[in-house]
């Protein structure tokens, strides 16, 4: 024990192996009594160096370890990073590609928000709303795997389109299933998580984010859409198919954890109406347009921006007339979060902290890049 | 952009147009850097987030700081980008103007060496503190020091 | 009695000298069964129940319906090495796991397994020993906190004593009240004074509250708070590991059935009931009440220590207060 002077001001390490860190991440805490009265996150325990390695590989080579940037949502980023390439290279998707890609973005950003849900029960001490979390997205898994081949890490988006089309029986097995997780998200969880005392009692009016804080700390995504700030590029600056889609951006007002998890839990449900839409409109024809696996793109600056279930992640490419990026840059909304972190916690108790980070989402992988 | 022109017009012949190849992005180019925080705090006024920042190493002479600053209400981009000279890499923070950019400052100056002057906590932040070298620089060499590195300070 | 009973059995074959033994070791026998049999048995219908609300199987492949995945939980616990660490206090570390083990021991042997016959020790005050041997537990979880030299643990400590210290609190209040109510402190008693009507009828408000309290005493979820495992890892048992670990489990199962049983006797009317032997009537009623104790872990989210504490200082304790001097009033005049 390190009690400094007659304050008794007790120095914790929270990570990087703990269980609510979603991941390697660590807090150096200063405590006095249960109150958190000082914040240190310390990232980069599982730092890549992805920027180095896009240095170093072609174009095409890259896309699996953009993969491994958010593994929760990997799909969100692969698209991400196929678009600043197209971009870059000036290359239209056929119309098919792009609702699959529209399609495939959505089911990913369900997954993680489900995968979200779980895992702020499970910081709360409530395994069943964890272990529920997973038996939805499992259905989603399997959905994906057979679409691509893989679970976490798929592998499907190609420079031009995706790899491989739907399955035939793609759409039979998609409705049920959003049914099925719309069903159990509306009715099932509200006992457990949104509608119950206790889990309010643990979210309502805890880490609250300002529009002001939002703007200091540069938040995005879910995160501020949960202190009433209706931001959202797909609305905004609608790229794939968003713009022929009818869906609202999810406001919420509190600001609080609560709020965030709302956030989460409206935008599966307008998520599984994107999908059914995206389904019925699905265009025939290819999936791909033929891109050379190697290939040089002169020098030039490519951003991209997209939205991604933890929030606004970009992509700067400068290239040089090569067949590998100059130097690629990835804002990934995470990190964001996690410097806000040192401000948002203190005055909290210990046992917000983990309500706290569940309720923002970070993803490691991504914030370490 | 309307916003780009004041900015302008509050620091005449200060920035430079560069052709941008991205749709609602204008990028300008400041030639002295000492100017950085003044530019940065001007643009503040109509780009309240600061959405990146890019170091692009060019040897041998530059590093080119690339500052992307954006909007919650608008689409416009602003690059602000400031060529700096590589041996001597130093520049303003402009942690005070923007807290985001503390730990964007951290990572630049983690990875490429960069110091940030009045930085409020300059420290490697991906990377261990006693870890040799800056890996994103061009010139970076996987040298027997960096494939012995172990993270302890221990004989084996 | 059940010593009686078995004394009586015996003396038919053997002296009496060697019956007392023999009858002395049976029964100790038997509270050690019960000690560690009953914990592997609600472990498997924890896990069992847990599997099936989280849509899960549970254990299946040991044995049927996986009845002896405890058992051979208990052998890899009793297999494993003793880690202790170098910093720990090591008379309190050894001394706290043991010593929580005892208490439980203990209860089992106070407490009436199903009607009055089945007490291992009768005792005339039964129910304030049971109370004391809950009570003593915030002491072992600070001495556990403080032993192992571990923030985490420490905090966990602290966490633990608050926790039970104040519902501890509201608890004594609420067993006076039932004894206000019956005249007595003997379970015996208290069962047969509600041969007529339940205790829950006359006191609602203190069957809540004791669920309650009950509930954050066993420091089970949703009231877990000393050894949140998402917060503090274990809180108060980190350090513990193997066998010493698998002491704690013996003694929060055997203080689950115990506090479970202690609802039957004060408020569900005991082993009364029609028809049936009066011990199946105890045990359906304490079945049902381990369930819905179990069920409720796994529904609820853990609130926060403050809150917690709140609720105990707040809510609970003059409630129970106020109960006792309506209960006080209605029994005088």
């Amino acid at each position: 024990m390190e009690a400094t002077g007659s304050t008794n001001r007790i120095t914790i390490n929270i990570g990087p192996v703990h269980p609510s860190t979603h991941g390697v991440l660590k807090f150096v805490v200063d405590i006095e009594g249960d109150t958190m009265v000082k914040v240190e996150p310390e990232i980069g325990f599982v730092h890549r160096g992805v920027e180095k390695m896009a240095e170093g590989r072609n174009y095409n080579s890259y896309t699996p370890v953009i993969d491994k940037l958010d593994y929760i949502a990997a799909l969100n980023w692969e698209v991400l990073y196929a678009s600043v390439v197209e971009k870059a290279l000036g290359v239209s998707l056929p119309p098919r590609a792009v609702y699959i890609r529209t399609l495939m973005c959505e089911m990913q950003r369900i997954m993680s928000h489900l995968l979200f849900v779980g895992h702020v029960g499970e910081d709360l001490g409530n395994t069943t709303l964890f272990m529920w979390g997973f038996r939805e997205r499992e259905l989603l898994m399997d959905l994906m795997e057979s679409v691509s081949g893989g679970r976490l890490a798929p592998m499907y988006v190609s420079m031009g389109g995706v790899y491989y089309d739907l399955p035939k029986d793609f759409e039979s097995r998609l409705l049920p299933v959003l049914h099925t997780i719309e069903h159990r998200v509306l009715n099932e969880y509200k006992a457990l998580s949104y509608e119950n005392d206790l889990f309010i009692a643990r979210t309502k009016g805890v880490g609250v984010i300002s529009r002001e804080f939002a703007y200091k700390y540069g938040l995005t995504g879910p995160n501020i859409r949960g202190s009433g700030i209706a931001r959202d590029l797909r609305k905004d600056e609608p790229y794939l198919a968003y713009d022929k889609l009818d869906f609202d951006v999810v406001t919420e007002k509190g600001g609080d954890a609560y709020a965030r998890f709302m956030i989460r839990i409206n935008e599966i449900l307008e998520s599984i109406k994107m999908m059914r839409q995206l389904v019925k409109d699905m265009p025939a024809g290819e999936v791909k347009t033929k891109v050379p696996w190697f290939f040089k793109i002169p020098p030039k600056y490519t951003f991209v921006r997209q939205e991604t279930p933890r929030g606004e992640a970009a992509m700067y490419m400068v290239t040089n007339d090569d067949t590998k990026p100059y130097r690629l840059k990835i804002r990934s909304p995470s990190f964001y979060v996690m410097q806000a972190l040192r401000e948002l916690m203190v005055g909290h108790k210990v046992a917000d902290l983990v309500a706290i980070l569940g309720s923002l989402d970070p993803v490691p992988g991504e914030i370490d890049r | 952009m309307e916003s780009l022109d004041r900015i302008k017009g509050r620091f005449p012949s200060m920035l430079k147009d560069v052709p941008s190849t991205n749709d609602n992005e204008a990028v300008v180019e400041l030639a002295d850097k000492t100017q950085l925080r003044k530019i940065v705090a001007e643009a503040k006024k109509y780009f309240d987030l600061l959405f990146m920042l890019m170091v692009v190493d060019r040897p041998p002479k530059t590093f080119e700081m690339n500052y992307v600053l954006s909007s919650y209400s608008k689409k416009d981009l602003l690059t602000i980008r400031v060529n700096i000279d590589r041996d001597e890499a130093e520049i303003d923070s402009i942690a005070g103007i923007f807290t985001s950019a503390e730990w964007e400052e951290r990572e630049a100056y983690d990875l490429f060496g960069i110091d940030f002057r009045h930085h409020p906590d300059q420290r490697r932040i991906l990377l261990p503190e006693d870890w040799p070298g800056h890996p994103l620089r061009k010139d970076f060499e996987v040298t027997e020091e960096v494939k012995n590195w172990t993270g302890l300070d221990m004989k084996f | 009695m059940m010593y009686s009973i078995i004394y009586n059995y015996l003396t038919g074959y053997f002296s009496p000298l060697v019956s007392e033994a023999g009858a002395i070791l049976l029964m100790f026998i038997i509270g050690f069964g019960i000690t560690l049999n009953a914990p592997i048995l609600l472990g498997w219908v924890d896990r069992k129940l847990s599997a099936r609300i989280q849509s899960r199987y549970g254990p299946v492949y040991t044995g049927k319906f996986g009845l002896l995945q405890n058992i051979a939980d208990v052998m890899k616990l009793l297999g494993k090495r003793f880690i202790t660490n170098s910093v720990v206090d090591r008379l309190v570390y050894n001394a706290v796991p043991i010593a929580l083990a005892t208490v439980a021991f203990l209860m089992v042997f106070i407490i009436p397994w199903g009607n009055n016959d089945l007490t291992i020790i009768p005792l005339p005050y039964n129910l304030l020993f049971i109370y004391v041997f809950l009570a003593v537990s915030p002491l072992f979880v600070l001495l556990a906190g403080w032993g192992q030299n571990n923030k985490y643990s420490m905090l966990g400590g602290f966490r633990g004593a608050a926790q039970i210290t104040t519902y501890e609190l509201s608890l004594l209040i609420m067993l006076i009240s039932v004894a206000v109510l019956s005249g007595s402190y003997n379970i015996s008693t208290i069962v047969s004074a509600q041969s007529s009507v339940w205790y829950v009828l006359y006191l609602p408000i203190t069957f809540a509250v004791f669920w309650m309290a009950s509930l954050a005493i066993t420091e089970r979820a949703p009231f877990d708070i000393p050894e949140a495992t998402q917060e503090l890892q274990a809180g108060w048992k980190i350090e513990y590991s193997g066998i010493r670990y698998g002491l704690f489990f013996i003694a929060e199962y055997v203080r689950l059935l115990v506090v479970s049983m202690l609802i039957v006797y004060l408020f569900l009317g005991g082993w009364n009931g029609p028809l049936l032997p009066n011990y199946l009537w105890f045990w359906i009623k304490a079945v049902v009440v381990t369930f819905v104790m179990m069920t409720l872990r796994w529904v609820f989210n853990r609130p926060r220590i403050d809150q917690l504490i709140k609720l105990g200082f707040n809510i609970m304790l003059p409630l129970s207060v106020i109960n006792l001097l309506i209960i006080g009033g209605l029994v005088v005049f």
